[in-house]
């Protein structure tokens, strides 16, 4: 990648030109070797200027040697062919360390590249709050190959004279231009939507046909052309205290349900509908109860008070458990201890199973360690791959005992590497070691599903959150946040929604698609040994297909109504009352509301319509249906709900006129 | 405009408080003790050896306290912004020769609510004593969290 020719820097007060040329060179020892914002007011930004315009691809920093106040916490780039157009091509921000850090920018447009020429780079935030911004050092990466990048300049002049022109064509259309709209579309033999849609549209505006149209719709939505614009759509989340109907005690002196814990496992088998519990902290001792719950019918059977007196494992904590829901096994390995209970000869990690249909345990290893698996470790990670019949073990931290250190007040942290147990032939493998690469973690989670996968609460001084990650388009939601503190708003809210937590246990039902959660612990200094045993269920909705095509439904209904209302308010009130009622929830009191406040158009009053667009004073459609716009807007509307692909450009023409 | 502590100079048998804010609830302190000021030996109030950075903020403006020449800045909720204490940045000459416990950083009695805090094991109250130093004492720092 050829060196940036020239450079420019946006600072309030100087121009410190000079110092910029700082950014090419990486001398990570050497504090003036950087470029300093003159303040952190915004705006703060600096543009590179490429000699040729290239594809960009990725982006790296480099750093101080040690962490920096004025190391970038938050920045955006932005890139463009020239300075005055350019578009976002990351948003993030630097780790407040020394290590180089390489970002991935946009450089494609519907999966073409195209070349920049000007990089922009927005400091937004410095890791140290009133500090000036200060760039180390800075490389572009991507192709500058003149005949790729030619090929995609003329690829993206192409696209953005094909949109312009269907900006126009939209345009036209929605004012009624007939002629110029058939001029432009045969001249430039540009297709402004996807055949279907003008299909629409001719039904709809130009016919007036809301019959044909619903029926339209509702073909387009059996055939799931919604089903994008659904899976776009943000998840809502539903909490739902779980209350057990009884419980089935072996003997009738104890508990019928879990007690209160955090730091147990949980495991379910979707195949039966059961969730499995084990152990745990209750604030006080490490547990050693057994229990599973029965989803359908909301019973709590406690398989075992005492495991260790069962055949099983001993009272643990910060243990994993995994299930294999064909051989109906239950797996379960390490567990924390004390630092005084850290005696060399207590330090062999155990591995147990549990046969679900003979409610056995079998004591498989009394030390993984010395079969070639992991030590003795706490906070890993283990899943189960069913087919292959083989678990795998992930990081946890290793205890050690403290004689073994000289340094016993903050003893070195080893970290466990990633293990495979193969269990039908019984052999444990090393496949890695925790080395920088992988790096080991303590007291993360994942639950992997087909599409999706969960992370846990992000722990935040005891917040709750819960974050999806579309692996697809690598991107993080945060679809569920409470973030309030005060115990008054706790105590009011604790049966509505669980209250915040660590050490908790999370198990995701895919057949059903329903989370569920037990206990954990809430962090109260007051309270520090207390733990909860609250349970509850997660549901993540989004508009269903049915639903929107409902919507759909009534939106077109809606249309036809005030159309009819206009002429014969007669006809209009029945249709009213019958043909839109039927597609009004009335459960919902937006929608109930919506619906009635519809009457008002039977009586005449001269335009009062919220539906219709503040369109020009002098309206230059004189000669064009009433009707015309409402149903122009109808279609814009309903549009919206099919895939971008297929439509007609988001955007207005004349919302892209400046303002001066 | 440092403090003194009611009765004697050990203090470390005084118990530990955790602070909240009036305003909002959010916890602005876990580490308090209850102590009265120097410079007039009967206003009560609160201090603690380090202010919690990522509950409490610094107000830059500096000015001399009402009852002594010691230049504090106020300290303020960063939840709600309500102003929960003060800091002492240069003490007086008056304050510094007075026995005191070394605390610079003060919270109003009006300004916060207060509760004891238990120690780990025995489900007893913490005094300062057994409190271990700020950088080790975090609740999400613990070695394993059950």
């Amino acid at each position: 990648m050829p060196r940036q020719a020239d450079y420019r820097t946006c600072s309030q007060l100087l121009r410190n030109s000079s110092k910029l040329g700082n950014i090419y060179v990486d001398r990570p020892s050497d504090q003036s070797s950087r470029w300093s914002s003159d303040s952190n007011n915004p705006p703060q930004f600096l543009i590179l200027r490429l000699e040729k315009p290239a594809i960009v691809t990725s982006v790296l920093f480099g750093k101080y040697e040690k962490t920096h106040v004025c190391n970038l916490r938050k920045f955006k780039i932005h890139g463009g062919l020239t300075e005055d157009h350019m578009i976002e091509l990351f948003d993030g921000g630097l780790k407040n360390d020394h290590i180089p850090e390489t970002f991935l920018l946009r450089h494609e447009i519907e999966g073409n590249p195209f070349p920049c020429r000007y990089i922009r780079i927005e400091p937004l935030q410095a890791w140290g709050t009133n500090f000036n911004f200060s760039i180390w050092y800075v490389e572009l990466h991507g192709n500058n190959n003149w005949d790729d990048v030619k090929h995609c300049m003329n690829w993206y002049n192409t696209y953005r004279e094909k949109e312009a022109i269907r900006l126009c064509l939209k345009h036209f259309r929605q004012r009624g231009y007939t002629e110029a709209f058939r001029e432009l579309s045969t001249k430039t033999k540009i297709t402004l939507e996807h055949p279907l849609l003008t299909q629409l549209h001719t039904v709809l505006v130009t016919n007036g046909d809301f019959k044909a149209c619903e029926q339209f719709i509702t073909q387009a939505s059996n055939e799931g052309m919604f089903d994008q614009y659904i899976s776009q759509q943000e998840y809502k989340p539903e909490w739902t205290p779980i209350e057990p109907v009884n419980a089935k005690k072996p003997d009738s002196s104890s508990d019928a349900r879990p007690g209160m814990r955090g730091g147990h496992q949980m495991c379910i088998d979707v195949l039966t509908e059961t969730i499995y519990m084990f152990g745990g902290w209750d604030g006080n001792r490490d547990l050693a109860d057994f229990w599973s719950y029965h989803l359908p019918s909301q019973t709590w059977v406690c398989l075992s008070h005492d495991t260790e007196r069962d055949g099983g494992p001993s009272a643990r904590s910060c243990h994993k458990m995994c299930l294999d829901y064909e051989k109906k096994q239950i797996f379960t390995l390490g567990r924390y201890l004390d630092p005084s209970m850290r005696s060399p000869d207590r330090l062999k990690c155990d591995f147990h199973m549990y046969d679900i249909d003979s409610h056995q345990w079998t004591f498989i290893t009394e030390d993984t360690a010395a079969m070639g698996g992991p030590r003795l470790i706490f906070d890993h990670q283990m899943v189960i791959d069913i087919e292959h019949q083989t678990i795998y073990v992930f990081g946890g931290r290793v205890l050690t005992s403290p004689s073994s250190s000289d340094n016993d007040r903050t003893p070195e942290m080893i970290f466990s590497g990633l293990y495979s147990f193969h269990i039908p032939s019984n052999t444990w493998t090393l496949l890695m070691d925790d080395c920088p690469t992988l790096r080991s973690r303590i007291g993360h989670s994942m639950l992997f599903h087909p599409g999706l996968s969960r992370d846990k609460e992000k722990r935040d001084n005891v917040k709750n959150s819960f974050w999806v990650y579309d692996i697809l388009n690598d991107k993080w939601s945060c679809i569920y946040k409470n973030e309030n503190v005060g115990q008054n708003y706790w105590l009011k809210m604790q049966h509505v929604e669980p209250v915040p937590r660590f050490a908790h246990q999370l198990v995701y039902d895919h057949v059903r698609k329903t989370h569920y959660l037990f206990g954990g612990n809430p962090g109260k200094d007051s309270l520090p040994r207390l733990r909860l045993d609250d349970f509850w269920s997660l549901k993540l909705s989004r508009p269903s297909s049915d639903y929107l095509l409902r919507r759909c439904r009534y939106l077109i209904r809606k249309h036809q109504f005030l159309e009819i209302s206009s002429q014969t308010p007669m006809k209009a009130m029945t249709y009213l009352q019958h043909e839109v009622a039927n597609m009004v929830d009335h459960n919902d009191p937006e929608e109930t509301k919506e619906f009635q406040l519809l009457t008002s158009s039977l009586f005449p009053c001269p335009s009062i319509d919220d539906d219709a667009e503040p369109s020009g004073a002098d309206r230059v459609l004189q000669d064009v249906d009433p009707n015309f716009s409402q149903r122009t807007n109808l279609f814009d509307k309903l549009v919206a709900f099919f895939p971008e692909s297929m439509t007609q450009p988001k955007d207005n023409l004349v919302d892209l006129v400046p303002l001066s | 405009m440092m403090v003194l502590t009611n009765l004697h100079p050990s203090f470390g048998k005084k118990a530990v408080y955790i602070l909240d804010c009036a305003v909002c609830y959010q916890t602005v302190c876990r580490r308090g003790m209850l102590a009265v000021l120097v410079a007039d030996g009967k206003t009560e109030l609160f201090s603690t050896d380090k202010c919690d950075r990522s509950a409490v903020g610094v107000i830059p403006e500096i000015f001399w306290a009402k009852s002594c020449w010691c230049k504090i800045q106020s300290l303020a909720c960063l939840s709600c912004g309500a102003v929960v204490g003060y800091h002492v940045i240069l003490p007086c000459v008056k304050c510094l020769k007075a026995v005191n416990n070394g605390h610079r950083c003060m919270f109003h009695n009006k300004f916060v609510s207060h509760c004891y805090r238990l120690d780990e094991e025995g489900g007893d109250f913490l005094l300062w004593k057994h409190l271990k130093p700020h950088d080790e004492d975090n609740l999400l720092s613990r070695e394993c969290l059950r």
